[in-house]
């Protein structure tokens, strides 16, 4: 092995040592020898070697150590471009190749994504509802009408592919009607809010209530439903989540966990928020409990105002012959045919007419 | 003092077209296979292809971040930033329930305005401090003949330094700019050390006024066209007015933009000629505007072509293995859908990691081989400095994504 150039890097300096390196006299280290390392030289045992990834043409060698570094080597370097002494090191040092990694790095990496998981998880499940839920109660119904109206609009705007006023539905006859049907609802009813009921040219399966007393109704919904019975129990059991101000909190939520993602996503601004929240209310996940309640709300309001549950449940049985396109509400609930009969069970006496035929014609073609 | 007599020594800069391509998008499909993951450990092999490449006076510098306290890093920066991002977004959130939907008065739309600035000016501060944790842990993770680089703390003077002259850069429409890049840029350097020794930033700010002078060249061409159609709509020649405020209008647009990218790099130039390490060593700059605007076009020219030409075949190729699927009308199965966008990633793969090859690498390889370094002989009385832990290893800049190119 002919002793070969190399430029040797003491880790303590910036200066470049010029070395002589040749193979160690037992055989086991490479011999660095210049004028500025003293007479003895350095050597570096074979086994300690380690390849820094560099540039094809040479080699550039650390040797393995006990440091506080990023990873454990010794700060000095070894650079060799002679091809004979690199294959004399490729072939005789035996871990050039080998990641070293300090005792306990696998616990520690373990024990953070752990601990992130685990952090994370208790903000967008424990901290953002318990706070978002605060914030929510405290919104005075002024506010909450105002932000009503914003979502609504935002709703409007995903749904249609123009502006917002080309969305809503406003034959005058079909309107009549709505108000006939509004009536018959609150009559009676000590509501939180004022009930405002519209209907939106769409063909999805669909009704949803926005924060403050607002129930959208889908088009789809009108021509989806059997008599204005059917319609009335969905409307009765949105007007459960409105006045357990369901969608409020669900906002709070969306925009507490938005907020997270928006930022993080880069996008500063509120615009992402609003459009998310828009499209929360619209697939309106609901917990269970939140679902029962508006059911439990429909069927007393139902029976109060002798509408009666016999429409609700027929819908729901409805709803279970046909599939897809459906609002999640609806279809990821286990069995349309419980709630039916739940439906049925809490009808007490015979149901009112809620719309004249004629006017149900007219409530059916408030879209023009 | 005068260098008159000191060596010069040129940087250059030997990475190819080919390896960075290959690793660009290599580590590019990992990061897509583990979701991300794995960018942590392809920034790291990028950068150390690009740090290696880096050479002076025959050596290479060297990269010796890894993936992994990247990765760890991340991981607390971004609980870090979850717990405050949601605490501020909602309670901004609440606090402009009013504003932020439907301002109905005047006093409505500022306090909508006020709220919207209120959320970016939360995440600020962050910005600016990521930035500042981000260029101190490349500096300490970068080393030239086994010397460490490194730089001191002090993110949070950096934080307010920044909010501070940002205002004042705003207030005063821009005028002011070259205040704020010189003030924090000396800020950044006169932190920054290699070895032992220090650098510190000479210079001052109102020379880089003579950086901006093509952006008031292109500012007055605008203004002129604004006034040439004013003037000229109301005297005689109304015919004229258009035609002549629309080309003024385009020239100085133009001009405003390369004004830019001029101020960009004469400012990088002339803050880096005023940059000293330790007594005796100093640097010289001398990178192009055209040639860094020939490279955005040239490179951005082909990036296109080789993307369209890629993304047709694949176009072409999809639409006769599943034409007769198309034009039937089926609804498309799963399998299908999931197929068509991970081909549209990994296009956009493609796309990031030739313009890695063809815009971002022949750039920075402009601006390192126009580096020269003078009085290089006195770097051997360097001595080594202390490992710096690094902390979060940028995991806040990568959390806010402002970690750049590499």
């Amino acid at each position: 092995m002919q002793p070969a150039a190399a430029s040797y890097f003491d880790g303590l300096t910036a200066t470049r040592h010029v070395v002589i390196v040749s193979p160690s006299r037992d055989l086991r280290g490479v011999w660095l020898q210049g004028p500025s390392l003293g007479t003895q030289g350095v050597i570096w045992p074979l086994d300690r070697l380690r390849l820094l990834p560099g540039q094809a043409g040479e080699m550039t060698l650390t040797m393995v150590a006990d440091t506080d570094d990023e990873a454990p080597r010794d700060p000095a370097r070894l650079v060799i471009s002679d091809p004979g002494m690199m294959d004399f090191v490729r072939a005789t040092a035996p871990g050039l190749a080998k990641v070293d990694t300090r005792r306990g790095t696998y616990g520690r990496l373990a024990l953070r994504l752990t601990g992130a998981i685990a952090a994370i998880g208790l903000i967008l499940f424990v901290l953002l509802p318990r706070l978002s839920d605060q914030l929510a109660n405290n919104l005075s119904p002024e506010r909450e009408v105002a932000f009503g109206d914003a979502v609504v609009e935002q709703v409007a705007l995903t749904l249609g592919n123009v502006g917002s006023s080309e969305i809503v539905c406003t034959a005058p006859a079909g309107e009549a009607a709505l108000e006939t049907l509004r009536q018959q609802l609150i009559a009676g009813q000590d509501l939180r809010y004022d009930l405002r009921l519209r209907v939106f040219d769409h063909e999805m399966v669909n009704a949803f209530a926005a924060p403050g007393g607002q129930v959208i109704i889908l088009r789809g919904l009108l021509d989806e439903a059997g008599s204005p019975a059917e319609l009335a129990g969905v409307l009765a059991h949105e007007m459960g989540h409105v006045q357990a101000r369901d969608p409020t909190r669900l906002a709070f939520r969306s925009a507490g966990s938005a907020g997270i993602l928006s930022l993080l996503l880069g996008d500063a601004s509120g615009g992402f928020v609003i459009a998310l929240l828009g499209d929360h209310l619209l697939s309106a996940a609901y917990t269970r409990d939140a679902e029962a309640a508006a059911d439990a709300f429909a069927h007393r309001l139902l029976t109060e105002t002798g509408i009666g549950t016999a429409g609700l449940a027929s819908f729901f049985n409805r709803i279970d012959k046909i599939d897809g396109n459906l609002p999640d509400y609806l279809s990821t609930h286990p069995s349309s045919g419980n709630r039916a009969e739940q439906a049925r069970a809490a009808d007490q006496g015979a149901a009112n007419p809620v719309l004249t035929d004629a006017e149900w014609q007219s409530l059916q073609r408030i879209c023009g | 003092m005068t260098f008159s007599t000191s060596r010069t020594t040129r940087v250059s800069y030997t990475g190819e077209r080919g390896p960075i391509f290959r690793l660009a998008f290599s580590t590019g499909l990992l990061a897509l296979i583990t979701l991300g993951i794995y960018r942590f450990w392809g920034k790291t092999r990028l950068r150390r292809y690009i740090w290696g490449s880096t050479r002076l006076d025959g050596d290479a510098f060297e990269y010796t971040g890894t993936g992994l306290e990247k990765f760890l890093g991340f991981l607390v920066s971004v609980v870090i930033l979850a717990v405050y991002l949601a605490v501020v977004q909602l309670v901004l959130f609440a606090l402009g329930l009013r504003f932020i939907v439907n301002p109905r008065t005047e006093a409505e739309v500022l306090a909508q305005l006020v709220l919207i600035y209120a959320t970016f000016f939360a995440v600020l501060p962050l910005i600016f401090y990521a930035g500042y944790r981000a260029r101190r842990y490349k500096l300490a993770r970068t080393r030239f003949r086994g010397i460490r680089f490194g730089m001191i703390h002090g993110a949070g003077g950096y934080v307010w330094r920044a909010i501070l002259l940002l205002v004042v850069s705003i207030l005063t429409l821009g005028l002011l700019t070259p205040l704020m890049t010189f003030r924090l840029e000396k800020y950044l350097t006169d932190r920054m050390f290699y070895g032992d020794a220090r650098f510190v930033q000479g210079g001052s700010w109102t020379r880089l006024y003579r950086s901006m002078k093509h952006i008031f060249i292109g500012l007055g061409l605008l203004v002129l066209a604004a006034v040439a159609g004013a003037v000229l709509a109301t005297v005689a020649h109304a015919a004229l007015a258009a035609p002549v405020a629309i080309l003024l209008g385009v020239v100085g647009y133009v001009w405003l933009i390369v004004g830019m990218i001029y101020f960009r790099v004469h400012g990088f130039a002339y803050l880096t000629r005023n940059k000293r390490l330790g007594p005796e060593i100093g640097f010289d700059a001398a990178p192009r505007t055209g040639t860094v605007i020939g490279q955005y076009l040239l490179g951005g020219l082909m990036v296109a072509i080789i993307v369209g030409v890629v993304a047709a075949i694949l176009g072409g190729i999809s639409f006769v293995l599943f034409e007769n699927r198309l034009v039937s009308g089926a609804e498309p199965p799963l399998a299908l859908i999931i197929a068509g966008v991970v081909a549209y990633l990994v296009l956009l793969i493609f796309a990031g990691a030739l313009t890695m090859a063809l815009i971002t690498q022949p750039v920075l390889a402009h601006f390192t081989s126009t580096l020269t370094i003078t009085n290089l002989e006195a770097l051997s009385k360097i001595r080594q400095r202390q490992h710096d832990k690094g902390a979060d290893a940028e995991g806040f800049a990568d959390a806010l994504d402002i970690g750049g190119a590499f």
